[in-house]
């Protein structure tokens, strides 16, 4: 699982949604590994206008970042190596193992061979 | 014509092999290349979402030729499909944007974010949903699951169209696929008149042996006007 999809899932209990708590999802005992991949930074740059820079923020210091800026940085066009530490959080990354927890529900799902599993037990299935 | 992808199926007795149902998603993408060229997102990196992907050829050949710049997410409730859908799109793409996610069809998306939704249903009508399998002998299901689509074949497919006003971008758009015993034209015209903020139509129509297969492209249009459901 890169970790931009993370910007882009939640909760599957349909309770939490549009919960303020139950995205980003809190990701823990997580194993990383780096897939190399063709810089582009055209696609990183329009890809920082459309995701939710806090929760891509909140995400990368559960997995041990903290590096990035509170706010999204405005002139990312002209700082290449802001791009390609993007380029290398967003795309390359990904969670091989780890567990992601709804603060909502208190749900845990869990991320097994790079695959998130956001199947529900069938008392909590939709 | 390009290239179909290579696909890499991790389990063939449990996950669906590509068939004219596929290939003609495959077709509609390949004349649509112009369309997407043309077509204005809110942004240049369109989230597109594959609903039951199993062996992921669909989503792969949107990302290798008519959307590059996507980023894709590919769904199934059935764990050997997901593990495919990844090991095919590596085959077979040089950009790696595509992750799978295990989920009941849209359950762990957010809301808004669709641009492009593609979904090649169940449709097969048939008495009943087959359950999940729960234990190893009874895997042979995850196949029956990727077909049956209860007494008119609607039964999945209803359930994404009750979602899809809320699940879609600003613009976003949905292409679904239908057999003709799933009616498409009265489905197609009902979701019309429950909703004016989109504009509904088939884009592509086949007669595969003796199924009649047709794609309907569901695109958001704006406007506020929808079921109280949706």
């Amino acid at each position: 699982m890169k970790l931009l999809t993370t910007n882009f899932v939640q909760c599957a209990v349909k309770s939490c949604n549009g919960s303020e708590k139950s995205y980003p999802l809190k990701y823990e005992d997580c194993q990383l590994q780096l897939e190399e991949q063709e810089f582009k930074p055209a696609f990183i740059i329009a890809m920082l206008q459309r995701i939710n820079w806090q929760a891509l923020v909140k995400v990368a210091a559960d997995l041990g970042n903290n590096n990035l800026p509170a706010e999204k940085p405005a002139d990312v066009e002209n700082n290449e190596a802001l791009l390609k530490e993007l380029h290398t959080l967003l795309i390359e990354t990904q969670i091989t193992e780890g567990k992601m927890v709804c603060e909502n529900c208190g749900h845990i799902y869990y991320i097994k061979d790079s695959i998130p599993d956001f199947l529900l037990p069938p008392h909590l299935a939709n | 014509m390009l290239p179909t992808p290579d696909i890499k199926i991790t389990d063939p007795e449990k996950v669906y092999d590509p068939a004219e149902d596929s290939f003609l998603l495959l077709d509609l993408f390949e004349e649509l290349r112009d369309y997407f060229k043309r077509k204005e997102f809110g942004h240049k990196t369109p989230l597109v979402v594959e609903i039951g992907t199993g062996s992921g050829i669909v989503s792969t050949f949107i990302n290798e030729y008519v959307l590059p710049n996507g980023y894709f997410i590919a769904t199934d409730i059935n764990p050997y499909s997901c593990a495919s859908a990844l090991q095919t799109n590596k085959a077979n793409t040089t950009s790696f944007n595509l992750d799978a996610v295990r989920c009941d069809l849209l359950s762990a998306i957010q809301d808004h974010l669709i641009d492009v939704l593609v979904f090649n249903p169940p449709y097969v009508p048939t008495e009943s949903i087959p359950s999940m399998p729960t234990t190893k002998n009874e895997e042979y299901k995850w196949m029956d699951i990727a077909l049956n689509g209860g007494p008119t074949g609607m039964d999945i497919t209803n359930k994404v169209l009750d979602s899809l006003n809320r699940k879609l971008s600003v613009n976003g758009e949905a292409y679904i696929l239908f057999c003709a015993r799933n009616k498409p034209k009265q489905v197609a015209a009902n979701f019309q008149s429950n909703h004016d903020n989109f504009k509904v139509e088939q884009v592509i129509f086949r007669k595969a042996g003796w199924e009649e297969l047709s794609i309907y492209r569901f695109l958001k249009v704006g406007g506020t006007k929808s079921t109280p459901s949706a």
